[in-house]
């Protein structure tokens, strides 16, 4: 049906229902993430990209840089933005024009993954303090949405942010100009994150659309390889107990670590 | 937008041995793929890679016009959204729509209107959205071919599937399917679609300059690359199916059932769903009396006046 | 070409020519073009006497009288419900359609009570997101589809799980004679009820029996063109419960 946004009040009992006995709608249990497929480096003129597929959610990442003056208040840092876009194609409830703010949310809950925790290491990214830096556009766009756009997104950006290939810059004549060879993004710590949906109170990871569209609430959280929370963001009406804010923070952790071994993202960083 | 390596053309685009920069002959089409139901919520959908060319076509409907003063009584409207993504081009390209991309859509809406039986579907919109991830010259052309497949895709009755290809001229030669740097620093610029059951074009420009007996050989030329194209759209659609065939008469064998009527276990017209058609110029239906259905050579209920020429 | 029963139905892409011989007519899913009939569908072509059909594999509902069909309210208007009912329009049901309300109200003594104040009774019986049998009472090409819950076995549906298929597999889950749907229900003991507008109500005794019984749908729904369906389903349906432990 065409009308997901308007949530079936059996639909919504059924779900209830296997939660209480332990059953999730596509057979998963409660800590367990749907499949993962990535491709990486498949837009050629895109300086790096990947597409990553968490169950059927389906979102497309490229990578694009310029040279341009840095943030006054880090004039020795280089810039990494990202934007999500929604193309009406991935859902029937998706109308076409700007960014709404589930997209705008997506983007900026997976920039902040990549911000901090020692992700990319800006002062790298720097030509000429307080004159040339490099600026990253992270652009992900959803293809398919199958719930869970968060941690889909943060897959295929860090995935489009390991395989970029970036040219190096030297100083020539006062100008920027590119010296012929080329670089990869540094990157220490990879983030991942990792969402919590909440129904009254059932506490489960990585909700399929359905189980999104009935949920009380999300509550998602970043983290990187050294153990270290890197972002968190709740949203939706339901309230997290103290207790609950710190299971899921540890569950976090851990299952992040299995995550980013299973996947092995460095394996898509390019051989310069 | 500052970058360290600026697009460059080549002087020349066709060598001594008259070879264009990517090797190919004159008159060859680029390498060409492509691939139905690749989007899990869209009606119908496809993906196609024609040169570096990737685009994703994803069709919706039809569905109820938003807003509702543009719904039209008397038939459907089609809508193109054709996107192109930042990343797709050398220079980041804003995500923000631009004039550029919204002709390409109503060009696209004309190539493919006339595939379409729009009277069917009075109040209502089909809509197809486009999006180019990778570009490399001739996005139109492909992303024509692309949503043709997607409208085929999403069960819509079609006329015809619609193969778009361009051709152009660079160094005072003409060629067919130009490439990025063929398409950007070239002499003219052909892109064109072909409704391929009656070989009609049904999107056609032209940019540069050109005789009109160079254009005779470009428009020839646009015609045997549409007919390689729709070979492969075909051969794609049929692969899909034979391949899940291959697969079940595998799976046949090994759980020992060899011998199988094939008209007892298919998908047939005697079971299948009443999805009329409305008698429109061009259409025609027969309605079989379901009680007659064993008889194979079963007459219809009544006659129905066969036209001789389909009205387009 | 000759025109023979093919024994294997060919798969036909829009346009595709299916004869040249003017002998035949066009039927379902063809279209004649001169002396050429041509499919108008991704389809399966059929030929049967001197009829070529296409039948097509993917498409949307059109909704027909006495249909039965699955919606789900999505707006609710001071005069009706709007339903989407899976097809181009939303179906509306009106409160009179949802008649049994005004039947009880008429029993409960001599209350004189407004049509008006039955109708805003009527209204508090479906909400937003509820899902429904219902029979389509009328279409047009001018209004939107009505529909009803009155008759038998038509109503809001309270349990269960409900899933969408491909409206033209649907004959192929129900089977010859309702042959496919009746392997489904006997072997995963799952209630069944198909929708003819794409959707499918199950409800099974055990969360895993509803899974297989998903499945074993899905299946058909990919393999809807291919022989030996009927057979492979049941080893299918079969194999997998003896796999996963179930009864």
């Amino acid at each position: 049906m065409d009308t997901p946004q308007v949530i079936s009040t059996v639909q919504k009992k059924y779900i209830l229902d296997l939660l209480k006995k332990g059953k999730r709608i596509d057979g998963r249990q409660f800590l367990q993430f749907r499949d993962v497929k990535i491709n990486a480096d498949i837009i050629p003129k895109a300086e790096g990209s990947a597409e990553a597929y968490l169950g059927e959610s389906f979102i497309i990442t490229g990578i694009k840089y310029e040279i341009g003056a840095p943030f006054p208040d880090s004039p020795d840092e280089g810039v990494a933005t990202c934007m999500t876009e929604f193309i009406p194609f991935a859902s029937p409830m998706f109308e076409s024009g700007p960014p709404d703010i589930e997209a705008v949310e997506v983007a900026r809950v997976v920039d902040r993954g990549i911000r901090h925790g020692d992700c990319i290491q800006y002062k790298e990214l720097c030509i000429v303090p307080g004159e040339h830096v490099y600026i990253l556009f992270v652009d992900m766009y959803v293809m398919n949405y199958a719930g869970n756009l968060i941690d889909t997104g943060t897959i295929s950006a860090m995935t489009a942010l390991l395989s970029t290939k970036l040219p190096k810059a030297k100083m020539e004549d006062g100008k920027v100009v590119w010296d012929g060879k080329y670089m990869t993004i540094p990157i220490n710590q990879i983030p991942l994150s990792i969402t919590f949906g909440k129904i009254e109170d059932y506490i489960f990871i990585d909700p399929i659309l359905d189980e999104e569209l009935v949920m009380d609430g999300k509550l998602s959280f970043a983290s990187n390889e050294k153990g270290q929370i890197v972002s968190m963001q709740k949203s939706g009406e339901a309230t997290w107990s103290e207790e609950d804010v710190v299971k899921c923070s540890k569950i976090a952790v851990q299952k992040l670590n299995e995550l980013r071994n299973t996947l092995n993202l460095r394996q898509y960083t390019p051989k310069l | 937008m500052t970058l360290l390596i600026p697009e460059t053309y080549p002087k020349k685009l066709i060598d001594k041995n008259g070879k264009r920069l990517d090797g190919r002959a004159l008159d060859e089409l680029r390498p060409f793929k492509c691939k139905i139901g690749v989007l899990a919520n869209a009606h119908g959908s496809a993906y196609v890679e024609h040169g570096k060319n990737k685009i994703y076509a994803g069709v919706y409907g039809p569905r109820e016009v938003h807003p509702r003063h543009l719904a039209r009584p008397d038939k459907g409207i089609l809508r193109v959204y054709y996107r192109m993504s930042s990343f797709s081009v050398h220079e980041r390209k804003s995500p923000a729509p631009n004039r550029r991309e919204r002709e390409i859509s109503k060009i696209i809406e004309d190539a493919l209107a006339p595939t379409l039986f729009l009277e069917l579907y009075p109040n209502s919109a089909i809509e197809i959205f486009v999006q180019v991830i990778a570009a490399d010259g001739g996005t139109r052309c492909a992303s024509t071919t692309a949503a043709s497949l997607a409208l085929a895709d999403a069960g819509l009755p079609l006329k015809s599937l619609v193969a778009g290809v361009a051709a152009g001229k660079v160094d005072g030669k003409i060629i067919l399917d130009c490439g990025d740097i063929e398409d950007k620093a070239g002499q003219a610029d052909i892109p064109a679609a072909i409704r391929m059951t009656d070989e009609e074009y049904t999107l056609l420009q032209f940019d540069g300059e050109m005789t009109p007996e160079e254009l005779e050989t470009a428009i020839s030329y646009v015609k045997k690359g549409a007919r390689e194209i729709f070979a492969k759209q075909t051969a794609a659609i049929k692969e899909k199916f034979e391949r899940i065939r291959q697969e079940t008469d595998a799976e046949n064998k090994k759980i020992g059932k060899t011998d199988i009527n094939p008209d007892d276990d298919m998908l047939g017209d005697e079971d299948s769903m009443d999805m009329p058609l409305e008698l429109e110029k061009g259409l025609e239906r027969v309605k079989e009396d379901k009680t007659k259905s064993s008889d194979k050579s079963s007459k219809p209920e009544k006659e129905v006046n066969t036209l001789k020429e389909e009205s387009k | 070409m000759t025109e023979a029963n093919t024994d294997i139905r060919q798969i036909v892409v829009p346009g595709e020519i299916l004869t040249e011989d003017s002998n035949f007519l066009p039927g379902r899913g063809a279209i004649r073009k001169g002396n050429k009939l041509i499919s108008i569908y991704i389809g399966l072509k059929e030929v049967r006497g001197k009829y070529i059909n296409v039948v097509p594999l993917r498409g949307k509902y059109r909704p027909e009288i006495g249909d039965k069909v699955i919606g789900k309210i999505v707006d609710i208007t001071s005069v009706k419900w709007r339903v989407d009912i899976n097809a181009c329009d939303t179906g509306a049901l009106k409160p009179k359609d949802s008649m049994d309300v005004y039947d009880k109200r008429s029993q409960r003594g001599r209350a004189k009570v407004s049509s008006r104040e039955l109708e805003f009774e009527a209204m508090k019986k479906f909400g937003l997101g509820d899902m429904l049998i219902a029979k389509i009472v009328s279409v047009d090409r001018v209004s939107e589809p009505v529909i009803t819950t009155v008759g038998e076995s038509l109503g809001k549906i309270t349990e269960g799980t409900i899933i969408s298929v491909d409206v033209p597999k649907i004959p192929r889950i129900i089977g010859k004679k309702g042959s496919m749907i009746k392997l489904l229900k006997d072997l995963t003991t799952c209630r069944l009820f198909i929708a003819k507008n794409g959707l499918v109500w199950i409800r099974g005794v055990s969360p895993e029996l509803e899974n297989l019984c998903i499945e074993a749908i899905r299946k058909i729904e990919r393999e809807a063109h291919t022989t030996g369906l009927t057979d492979r389903i049941q080893y299918y349906i079969q194999e997998k419960k003896q796999e996963r432990g179930l009864k």
